[in-house]
């Protein structure tokens, strides 16, 4: 199995190192010759400085699975790498036997998730300030290499250091939920940073659950506006924070349908409209009983402590994109062209996007752009990015029903080639809309096995919808 | 608990060591828990807080479990450095694991199994023996880890004290979490172990199957890896498995979500109903897809396995191309992987939209990608015959965008490169004669030497129907001494090919020129050999000429980068592990660590082998396995058959001195009996020099498998028994395969064996040699050392028949003669690994000849055996096949008759043969051409022995 479990900052430093190895698996220093003699080298460093200055196969950025080669006197250390980056921190694994790469990146993510959980906020600060809990943790998740549990919930029952909790408000927060924190419109803010296990200041714990339903929508439209390909990636996400472990049943539409029965996606276009919500594949988390699902479409769960994903669904039934982009580019005499980004949001106007950024890259030899906003508008702002050549606007709020419209002279250094179009976008855009989400998927009703009659803990269930690629082709 | 354990981290003025011993020595237990806080922030930090080890362990009696936990952590860090006062925790250690609390228990287990120190392991025994019968399940979970923990400590002492019973009770256990860990302390220390230690029974299968659906979901993955292990036995037990194992399909984790599959693919082998095997496909594609929503670095993983499975399964994905169409925000590396699939799930029905995808990546900003992007359109052109069109005229009209410099650059060359295949391969010139004309008025823009070097070969190949043919090569003649070799070969062969098609006199003096060129003022040996022999035939035989150059060419097929079907099966059944993420056999990139404990480091990857071992994931390192059986990986391990044999080196040095008594597991114990029988061996050990004991033996073969064949004899006046043999170092890495068979001898008695042989094991550098050093050892006797010599026949295996197909799998010559025809494979679209098949035109001689003729002249090695007379042909022919040298042609020069041969050695090393004699007369000429020509005077020592009558 694997060999090291060790964190890495952004710069390079090891902020938590464990070594599973033992003499068969590898050695955890290798010599290194240089050009001074021999030196001895981490593995942590081999990896970072492979993953920094990547460059093979035409590629510049590592792909999560490599071997590491370092020559000595063409000696070759096949130690497997593995890692994934989480909030600027490199997680990485080391092997020397044929194992199974999804295991290991999943156990990879599972860890952060679980540091996180225990921790509230994920950061090299909050690691280095908690070490002694984090190895501990580690501890009960890994033995010898092999995987034990990632379940914050089992964990609780072995760990016994505290967490410190740290300023969570500067920090970069984590995980899909983290959406909620963007914006003007926060949600109910410090439980997404709140630990599982630490106490609340008060000594009582609030009771309280949340379940977000998260869409991540890609959607290409083709340069007439049709849209070539639509895909929703959903969650249902849960955190609880209530005690006793209450059961909880969660109802879904019930005209939710699985599977799209026919063979390509283009035959189940005709339901759009029917209503019917039809899901092309889901999972669900092992806590997740599915005994009346085939019948009312419940789901039942006593959730474990920590967050979790109670659901994942993928869709590529047609949905009605939130936002249609139009663009327009023509030249506009000698060395000049104009171009004219409108887009108009396709959403009910009580509800409002925020955080939405549009870019789109221009033609190479474009030396300035100067820019036009609609006569009175607030909270936008417009930038031309000279080294990469890319317009970028951002807009802070976007109320539904609403179009904007941009327009952008752009200057050019030479004379222009045949077809500007070719040499311009396409017009990427991220966005966030909260309490909206575009599958239709609801949740009916939250019902929590109930102790006592006062027994009514909070209960937030909140939508949302994000842009994953949403782009068009121009 | 207040402050932060950052604090710990900070520095005091005096001396730390000493404060924090005091510290540790402190009455108060708050402060000595603070104080092993800090001595592990020190440790984590790589400070040498060793020296403290007896004061922490002093903290370690303690009830609190926090500090309990901290100490052990100390504890295993330490341990190793300071052996002796590890001892002193033992007690402490063994008194844990009898602790009311299952987690101290549990705790003390785990820990000590992680202090690797030889005395600690034997304290170890006992307590690991009541927790595996613990009653709390998190103890025998734990206990069950410590098993394999134990086991790469000391595996002899895991199996003395039948630790491994034990854990093989706990695949029975009621807990599942009990069951996984066993079952992964199991395989790993069956990965360790040569000898089968964990079976699967169809009663641990149907027990592991019911756990699979209660464990966790790392367990479920650690069972199902377990499972993929084991074959059913029918199709039925397959169906069964897998419908126990679909739901799997359903799991949040991607990792069982790819086990399930891999498992769920194995099985499918077996099962013969098409039904359910299209329904098993119809249920998996949906996971497959869902994969790709989760994490980049997943979908990576995800899409390099899904590679291998359309490869094998196409049907599958038919129909969800869409799904692989790159997102605009997926990482680079995810962003190639889905042009790899796109291109492999291309078909006429849904090529437009591909096309329409491709072009739209072509004008991306990532230069990388795009080149990547277009040289996917130009593999879709070959791939689909009918739409090649279609996709030759993206490329033109990417060209006609004339974006700029660089993408230019990066079309031109796909497009070149695709049009030269496509006419390679379908000889439809009129289809593109249009693009042709557009290409030939922008050749200046060619810069790239393998856009040129194709254009060229289409100018050349194509010299009849372009009108001013002659005009375009001449342009490109002007600046031969200063273009790359590979232009310049092409430009040599298109010019021969203008002047045969054309023998005008614009041409001939071209040719005068080219060859000028290519013979006095080159240094290249390749350009030079080929002018030479389009010199000599020009000039001896120009209609002989037409036929060789003008030749049909071999029919190619595309297949977009398949891998080799056996290799592609290989990674199937590796589906969900490293290997199927790198497209490579376990075995080129995991040192086994059951072999690693007999071979240095160095051994273990041979020079020259690094390419290998790069994370170049794209090639698949797929060389074709041309050896059928006894070594299926190693032509995957080695490059090229030229770096089989190590190179010069010292040598052979005298390693007889410690090959006796060193290495237990080596050496072969010898006790069962034989009887003597067969013809007689040499005799290599006399009596009189082995106080009685005489010993005659000899290399022998029986189908297909190498044997020592050994015949003991005892003169001497005791019994003797405990047999063992052990083999030097020798050129071909000769071993013993199995133990040796010998019964124990009473004075008189004699015994016969076969003692099964395999190769490479131990492989001795410097140029080969015939030399085979033995030495024998018996219970009563010192050891006996011998040489024999080893006969290079009995290596030549049975597939060494050169039919013409495998003939021309012999990748390196089929290569040179293809481009002593005039033809010359275009790299990236057709190198790969084709097994191509001349056209019928080509006569097998002709093949032979050519491919004799390729081989430089270095390779071959002429004696001449005045001794040896060939009565008829066809006997000769008879008894080489009995030893694997297979006829293949024959023809008269002057009263000599000619006789060509064939034999492979492993490794796929293949062995050219020419006998030349007068039949009946005294006198045999032997040449033989390989590409290891230093094995010719172990060749010649063989075919003398073959033919001696």
């Amino acid at each position: 199995m694997i060999s090291q479990f060790f964190v890495l900052s952004q710069r390079g430093d090891n902020i938590v190192f464990r070594d599973y190895l033992y003499k068969a698996r590898l050695k955890r220093l290798v010599i290194v010759t240089t050009d001074r003699g021999e030196v001895a080298k981490g593995s942590a460093e081999i990896f970072f400085r492979k993953v920094k200055f990547w460059k093979e196969d035409g590629q510049e950025e590592a792909p999560p699975v490599f071997v590491g080669i370092t020559l000595l006197k063409n000696n070759v250390d096949g130690v497997n790498y593995f890692h994934v980056k989480v909030v600027g921190l490199l997680f990485v694994a080391t092997t020397r036997v044929n194992v199974s790469p999804s295991l290991v990146l999943e156990l990879l993510q599972r860890i952060a998730r679980v540091i996180k959980d225990y921790l509230g906020v994920l950061s090299e600060d909050s690691l280095r300030k908690n070490f002694v809990l984090v190895y501990e943790l580690l501890d009960e998740v890994i033995d010898f290499g092999y995987m034990q549990t990632t379940s914050t919930e089992v964990l609780k029952s072995y760990i016994f250091n505290e967490p410190i909790v740290v300023d969570a408000a500067r920090l970069q927060p984590l995980g899909p939920a983290a959406i909620f924190m963007q914006g003007t419109k926060r949600m109910p803010g410090t439980a997404i940073t709140k630990s599982v296990v630490a106490n609340e200041p008060g000594g009582r714990k609030r009771e309280e659950i949340f379940v977000d339903i998260i869409e991540k929508i890609s959607v290409t439209f083709s340069s007439s506006g049709y849209i070539l390909t639509s895909e929703i990636d959903g969650t249902i996400q849960m955190k609880s924070y209530l005690t006793g472990n209450p059961e909880i049943r969660l109802a879904l539409n019930e005209d939710l349908s699985i599977g799209r029965g026919g063979e390509s996606a283009n035959d189940c276009r005709s339901s759009y409209g029917s209503g019917a919500v039809i899901l092309d594949d889901c999972n669900f988390h092992e806590s997740v009983r599915l005994d009346s699902f085939d019948m009312d479409r419940t789901l039942a769960l006593v959730p474990p402590d920590g967050e979790f994903p109670v659901m994942n669904y993928r869709m590529t039934q047609e949905f009605k994109p939130p936002f249609h982009i139009n663009c327009l580019i023509e030249e506009a005499g000698h060395l000049k062209a104009e171009v004219i980004l409108k887009v108009r949001a396709e959403f009910p106007s009580n509800i409002t996007a925020n955080t939405v950024v549009l870019e789109m890259p221009l033609p190479k030899y474009t030396t300035r752009a100067s820019f036009e906003l609609e006569p009175g508008v607030t909270g936008q702002r417009t930038d031309f990015k000279g080294a990469n050549k890319k317009l970028e606007w951002d807009l802070e709020k976007f109320v539904g029903g609403v179009e904007h419209t941009l327009r952008a002279k752009l200057t050019f250094s030479q004379e222009l080639h045949a077809n500007i179009i070719k040499e311009a976008g396409p017009v990427s855009m991220t966005f966030t809309i909260p309490m909206y989400n575009v599958s239709r998927l609801q949740v009916k009703y939250l019902q929590i096995a109930k102790k006592s009659s006062s027994y009514n803990p909070y209960r937030w269930v909140r939508y949302v919808t994000q842009a994953n690629s949403y782009v068009a082709r121009i | 608990m207040s402050g932060h354990d950052s604090k710990y981290f900070s520095t005091t003025k005096k001396g730390e060591i000493p404060e924090l011993k005091e510290e540790l020595n402190s009455q108060h237990r708050d402060k000595r828990k603070d104080a092993v806080k800090k001595v592990i922030a020190a440790m984590t930090v790589g400070k040498d807080v060793s020296s403290l080890f007896t004061d922490v362990v002093n903290c370690m009696q303690t009830e609190n479990l926090e500090l309990k936990k901290l100490v052990y952590l100390y504890l295993i860090n330490y341990a190793k450095s300071q052996p002796d006062l590890a001892i002193l925790a033992v007690n402490t250690f063994v008194k844990d694991s009898q602790d009311p609390n299952p987690l101290i228990r549990a705790l003390a287990v785990r820990t000590m199994g992680c202090i690797r120190v030889d005395k600690i392991t034997e304290y170890l025994c006992d307590p690991l023996q009541r927790c595996l019968k613990d009653d709390d399940p998190y103890v025998r979970k734990t206990a069950a880890v410590c098993v394999a923990k134990l086991y790469d400590i000391n595996a002899e002492l895991v199996e003395d004290r039948g630790f491994l019973e034990s854990l093989k009770d706990l695949i029975s256990d009621n807990n599942p979490m009990v069951v996984a860990n066993a079952v992964a302390a199991l395989a790993e220390i069956q990965e360790h172990s040569s000898r089968p230690i964990f079976e699967i029974t169809s009663h641990t299968l149907s027990k592991l199957l019911t756990a699979l659906n209660e464990c966790t979901e790392w367990g479920q993955v650690f069972i199902l890896d377990a499972l993929s292990r084991c074959k059913a036995a029918d199709a039925r037990e397959a169906e069964n498995i897998v419908e126990r194992i679909t739901p799997r399909l359903q799991h949040a984790n991607c990792a069982v979500v790819l086990s399930a599959v891999k498992m769920i693919l194995l099985q499918m082998e077996l099962i013969s109903s098409t039904d359910v095997v299209r329904n098993l496909c119809k249920k998996m594609a949906p996971p497959l897809v869902t994969l790709l929503s989760a994490e980049p670095e997943i979908q990576y993983v995800a899409l390099r396995n899904i590679n291998l499975i359309v490869q094998k399964r196409p049907t599958i994905l038919a129909h969800e191309i869409k799904v692989f169409f790159c997102k605009y925000n997926d990482p680079i590396y995810v962003k190639m992987e889905k042009l790899e699939i796109m291109i492999k799930l291309a078909s006429d029905r849904n090529i437009d939209q591909v096309l329409l995808e491709f072009k739209e990546y072509a004008t991306e900003v990532d230069v990388d990608f795009v080149r990547r992007a277009v040289r996917a359109i130009g593999r879709c052109a070959i791939k689909l015959d009918r739409a090649a069109e279609r996709c030759i005229s993206v490329l033109l009209e990417l060209i006609k965008i004339k974006v700029n410099y660089v993408v230019q650059e990066a079309i031109i060359k796909p497009l070149v490169c695709t049009l030269k295949a496509l006419l390679m391969i379908y000889y439809d010139l009129p289809r593109y004669e249009s693009i042709i004309a557009t290409l030939c008025e922008s050749l200046d823009t060619l810069d790239e030497p393998e856009a040129k070097a194709s254009m060229i070969w289409i100018i050349g190949e194509y010299a009849e129907r372009i009108d001013n043919a002659d005009e375009l090569l001449e342009s490109f003649l002007e600046s031969f001494p200063e273009e790359p070799p590979q232009v310049q070969l092409q430009l040599l062969t298109a010019t021969v090919k203008l002047f045969l098609k054309k023998p005008t006199e614009g041409p001939q003096q071209m040719i005068q020129v080219v060859l000028n060129n290519a013979t006095v003022e080159t240094d290249n040996p390749d350009l030079r050999d080929r002018a030479y022999i389009y010199w000599r035939l020009l000039s001896t035989d120009p209609e002989a000429a037409k036929d060789v150059v003008l030749a049909e060419k071999p029919v190619i097929s595309d297949d977009s980068n398949q891998l080799d079907p056996s290799l592609l099966d290989e990674l199937l059944a590796n589906i969900a592990t490293l290997s199927s993420v790198y497209h490579k056999p376990p075995d080129a990139f995991v040192t086994r660590a059951k072999t690693a404990s007999q071979r240095t480091e160095d051994d273990d990857y041979p020079d020259g082998n690094e390419k290998g071992y790069s994370a170049n994931v794209g090639d698949g390192g797929a060389s074709p396995s041309t050896s059928s059986s006894s070594v299926p990986y190693t032509a995957a391990r080695q490059p090229s058959p030229a770096q089989v044999m190590p190179a010069p080196a010292s040598p052979v040095p005298d390693l007889l001195g410690d090959l006796i008594g060193l290495d237990n597991n080596a050496i072969v114990p010898a006790d069962q009996p034989a009887m003597p029988s067969g013809p007689p061996l040499p005799i290599l050990l006399p009596a009189s020099t082995g106080q009685g004991l005489q010993i005659s033996a000899q290399l022998a073969r029986q189908d297909g498998q190498i044997f020592y064949s050994l015949m003991f004899e005892n003169n001497s006046q005791i019994t003797l028994d405990g047999f063992m043999i052990q083999f030097n170092k020798n050129s071909f890495g000769l071993a013993a395969a199995g133990p040796l068979q010998v019964p124990p001898l009473a004075p008189g008695a004699a015994a016969r064996t076969l003692l099964p042989m395999v190769l490479f094991q131990n492989m001795s550098p410097g140029p080969p040699s015939s030399l085979l050093q033995v030495a024998v050892k018996n219970n009563q006797q010192p050891v006996w050392y011998f040489n024999d010599k080893i006969l290079l026949h009995v290596f030549f295996s049975e597939d060494g028949r050169m039919e013409r197909t495998s003939f021309l799998e012999v990748r390196s010559l089929f290569h040179i003669a293809l481009v002593y025809c005039g033809t010359e494979l275009s790299k990236p679209y057709i190198m790969k690994d084709h097994t191509a098949e001349r056209s019928s035109s080509m006569s097998i001689w002709s093949v032979m000849f050519v491919t004799w003729r390729s081989l430089p002249d270095s390779n071959e090695v002429l004696k001449e055996f005045p001794g040896i007379m060939v009565g008829s042909a066809e006997t000769t022919m008879d008894r080489l096949a009995a030893s694997n040298v297979f006829f293949i042609a024959k023809r008269k020069h002057a009263n000599q008759d000619v006789l060509y041969f064939s034999a492979k050695i492993p490794r796929g090393i293949p062995l050219l043969i020419e006998l030349t004699t007068v039949i009946g007369n005294p006198g045999l000429k032997c040449a033989t051409k390989t590409p290891n020509p230093e094995l010719a005077p172990l060749f010649f020592e063989a075919i003398e022995t073959l033919l001696k009558i």
